[in-house]
């Protein structure tokens, strides 16, 4: 490995040249170019959805593009698998980790390292715990790897992918579960890195965090780049508005200003689970409140131990009364509803007719002696498959046939017929959904809470979250960091809450940025 | 490693139990001839279950294993006839090998490249083989060259040396899988393929050699049932659940990753034991079956104690915590 010394001609560690790439419909990347020199630190952003995964797993071989192609140390990469572009010099430290949970530490660092520098197995242990001390990681290398806490997990992570010695190391938000003293710890890993000749390739939703460490950064906004900067001479403010700004291409509904002091649901008091808390909310009748924040900061743990279906502790009442999250049953008595993001795999049945999927919550209070007639079951869904516009040819077609957007509007007829429905958790409501669709989602949510239900959005899209929202709160490492309020709620204020820029994080990694 | 113990202790536990009740009621069992044919009764399962062994440890399951040891039972008994002397007998040999080895390839081909569950693919091998084991013969004949099986069940007092052999191996398939970088890429493997992919190994290549040892090991165990029936019969091989019993009695996850040979090696002598002492008291083979059943039962709770015991203080911890929250309900 060479050790370059920092120039204006150093050499280009990876390049990626006019990449795109398409899963289904949606067109993840288009054009993409990047590039990342040795001994710099490349920093790549934007909201969630806008590529920055998709172009890592490009870089890393795990994922295959359309069109353009990669270079790794000047080597074109032609099997797109993570082990070619292991052999070329990448190392990757992803997000949801690639550890072998059910291995120790030293068995796990034993795996990740290549053939030319493994010692010899019987000398493991002790060569894990060297190997930890050099990265001044304090972690046990009998543990195993499942017994670790998360933010351990993410610095092993990185220093998995340190072993590989790559020439260029990507980061895909490797502090989501860090607190500050660990993301300096981290950072000044990294920078020894740089020194050496390492380039780094630095995702992160983090702006003060990253900009602290990183010599340019690229902005990328639906798969589409917005340029490289100088990150020395770039303002925060000036990457939000390249990474917000998307054309706005659905209405929202109209919304009326909540009374003054609307009766409080859905109180929480100190909630906690594992990826998440304590929070305290309050939401209050006929309230949509925004969750915001960049993926895997607690947000969906958080609604799932809601909705009783991950464990957590403290208080969570509604209408004033303590409900039992023991099981999903209890939220459910208690008239909390949780529309899952899943839709396969938890909201919906996809074999199962339009109708039975509608009336499966409510068969009981439609039948009659234990036997439900088809009739009762189509006149109470008749006017809502028209009132959501559920576009189908029958509503006897199974609900897989439709698409995903009528698929969502389906599972939302369900709080209708209920009836005792008080809180609504939606989580990301309208993904996978057209356009066209998205109007009817957000105003039958509307029409919910003018019934007088509190209504809890996640949501991965500002937009969405400005345009049907009384309020929102942002989440970063499992805790609520930000409120924001009404009259200030607009797709810039939330990005800039999520990145970070003008919230009050404490923010120690500047001392340990390069000069 | 220390908890991998438990699986061989609990086995030659009940192995000597079993013996020593078997003695005590009936003086034929530690009898020189009855020890040497048990021994050499327990091979086929022996040999098969270090093969399902390997399936399990990346997460599958091969049912196909029992009709794949008759098909090549069938197949030696045209390959391998009295006849067959000198030279002749080595192609007659891979004949056999050659068929363990073409399911295998098939075996992986569905599993990898079709992407079908294991359980689904097997399956559907098994039917496929035991068809053509009937088409090859569908009455027990051809008699198949005592000469070559013979060798096979060759002993040095009442233990056969192939028995010596087996019990070698299963120690040195162990050492490899739990003190080699290969054995813990194959563990890794089996515990998370996604990692391991990330990690760089060739994930397919080690489930595809998986299943192909374990054919492989199904058409070695095809010999020695060979030896015991010697003749092409069509309708022998049973030991499809009983290997995956022996596997996980002797320390296999099901959910991949974990798994001794020794251990495997110790339950497929039981599970044979069993079978050879029920004779010796008039029992109806019937009970060996449920005797079985409850047996894994009992095991694959007991393997799992530590984790049902965590669980067990998780779910009180969490109904503790319910039930303060419903105390504080008002009304």
């Amino acid at each position: 490995m060479t050790t370059s010394i920092p120039g204006p001609e150093l050499p280009q560690v990876l390049s990626v040249r006019g990449v795109s790439k398409a899963f289904g419909a949606v067109q993840a990347l288009s054009d993409v170019s990047v590039d990342c020199r040795a001994g710099e630190v490349h920093a790549l952003v934007g909201e969630n959805g806008s590529g920055k995964s998709t172009l890592l797993g490009i870089a890393s071989g795990s994922v295959a593009p359309d069109d353009g192609h990669v270079e790794i140390g000047g080597r074109a990469l032609v099997r797109h698998t993570p082990a070619a572009a292991r052999r070329l010099g990448v190392g990757i430290a992803y997000q949801d980790y690639s550890h072998v949970l059910g291995l120790s530490v030293a068995e796990n660092l034993f795996l990740a390292v290549p053939p030319e520098v493994r010692p010899a197995y019987r000398r493991m242990e002790q060569w894990a715990a060297e190997t930890l001390a050099t990265f001044k990681l304090d972690i046990a290398a009998s543990a195993t790897a499942a017994s670790l806490s998360l933010a351990d997990r993410q610095l092993l992570e990185v220093g998995k992918a340190l072993l590989t010695r790559p020439k260029v190391l990507l980061l895909d938000e490797p502090t989501t579960a860090l607190g500050p003293d660990a993301v300096e710890q981290l950072h000044t890993l990294v920078l020894e890195q740089v020194q050496a000749g390492v380039g780094v390739l630095y995702v992160s939703h983090r702006l003060p965090e990253v900009l602290a460490v990183a010599d340019r950064v690229t902005v990328l906004r639906d798969g589409v780049g917005q340029g490289t900067f100088d990150a020395a001479k770039v303002s925060e403010d000036a990457l939000v508005a390249l990474m917000i700004g998307r054309p706005l291409t659905v209405a929202f509904p109209d919304r009326d200003p909540l009374p003054e002091q609307a009766e409080v649901v859905l109180e929480l008091s100190g909630l906690q689970g594992d990826r998440f808390g304590p929070v305290d909310l309050v939401v209050r009748k006929g309230e949509i409140l925004g969750i915001a924040g960049a993926e895997g900061n607690g947000q969906v743990p958080f609604l799932r131990a809601l909705a009783g279906i991950e464990p957590a502790t403290g208080g969570a009442s509604c209408g004033g009364v303590q409900f039992d999250r023991r099981s999903p049953a209890g939220p459910l008595r208690a008239g909390v509803v949780l529309l899952s993001g899943d839709r396969r795999g938890e909201a919906l049945f996809p074999v199962l007719s339009v109708r039975a999927n509608a009336t499966i919550q409510v068969l009981r209070r439609l039948g009659r002696g234990g036997i439900v007639p088809r009739r009762a079951e189509r006149s109470a869904i008749a006017s809502l498959v028209q009132r959501l516009r559920v576009r189908m040819a029958s509503t006897e077609q199974p609900i897989q046939s439709l698409s995903g957007g009528n698929q969502q509007k389906v599972s939302l007829i369900r709080p209708f017929l209920r009836g005792d429905v008080k809180v609504i958790l939606a989580e990301e409501p309208t993904q996978g959904v057209d356009v066209g669709a998205r109007f009817d989602i957000y105003e039958a949510l509307r029409a919910k809470a003018d019934e007088g239900v509190a209504t809890v959005v996640k949501s991965s899209d500002p937009i969405e979250l400005a345009g049907i929202c009384d309020r929102v709160v942002v989440m970063s490492r499992g805790r609520i960091v930000q409120e924001i309020p009404r009259h200030e709620l607009g797709e810039r204020r939330i990005v800039e809450a999520i990145v970070g820029s003008r919230a009050s994080v404490a923010n120690k990694t500047a001392e340990a940025s390069a000069p | 490693m220390k908890r991998g113990f438990l699986p061989l202790v609990l086995m030659t536990t009940l192995i000597v139990a079993l013996g020593a009740y078997a003695e005590v009621h009936s003086s034929v069992f530690l009898s020189k001839s009855n020890l040497n044919s048990l021994l050499l009764q327990s091979m086929p399962l022996i040999i098969v279950s270090f093969g399902q062994a390997v399936a399990l440890l990346v997460g599958g399951f091969d049912v196909s294993v029992a009709a794949l040891m008759t098909m090549c039972v069938v197949v030696a008994s045209f390959t391998l006839t009295p006849t067959t002397t000198g030279l002749a007998i080595v192609p007659g040999v891979l004949a056999v090998v050659g068929v363990g080895i073409g399911a295998g390839v098939c075996n992986a081909f569905l599993i990898r490249v079709l992407q079908l569950p294991s359980i689904v693919a097997t399956l559907g091998t098994l039917s496929v083989l035991e068809g053509l084991s009937l088409l090859l013969r569908s009455y027990p004949q051809g008699p198949i060259n005592t000469n070559v099986t013979g060798k096979l069940v060759t002993s040095v007092g009442f233990v056969p040396v192939a028995f010596a052999g087996v019990v070698i191996l299963a120690a040195l398939a162990d050492g490899w899988l739990y003190r080699s970088r290969s054995g813990l890429a194959l563990r890794g493997v089996g515990l998370d393929a996604r990692s391991s992919r990330r990690l760089g190994m060739p994930t397919s290549l080690v489930v595809v050699l998986a299943f192909v040892v374990c054919s492989l090991m199904a058409s070695f165990a095809g010999f020695y049932l060979a030896a015991e029936v010697q003749v092409g019969s069509p309708i022998i091989g049973n030991q499809a659940l009983e290997s995956i019993a022996a596997a996980v009695l002797g320390g296999a996850s099901l959910a991949g990753g974990k798994g001794s040979f020794f251990g495997t090696l110790l339950a497929a002598f039981f599970l044979t034991e069993i079978d050879n002492v029920l004779p010796l008291f008039q029992e109806p083979a019937e009970y060996a079956d449920m005797t079985i059943g409850v047996l894994i039962l009992l095991a694959l709770v007991l393997y799992q104690a530590p984790e049902l015991v965590e669980r067990l203080r998780g779910a009180r911890r969490r109904v503790g915590s319910g039930r303060v929250a419903q105390g504080e309900a008002p009304g």
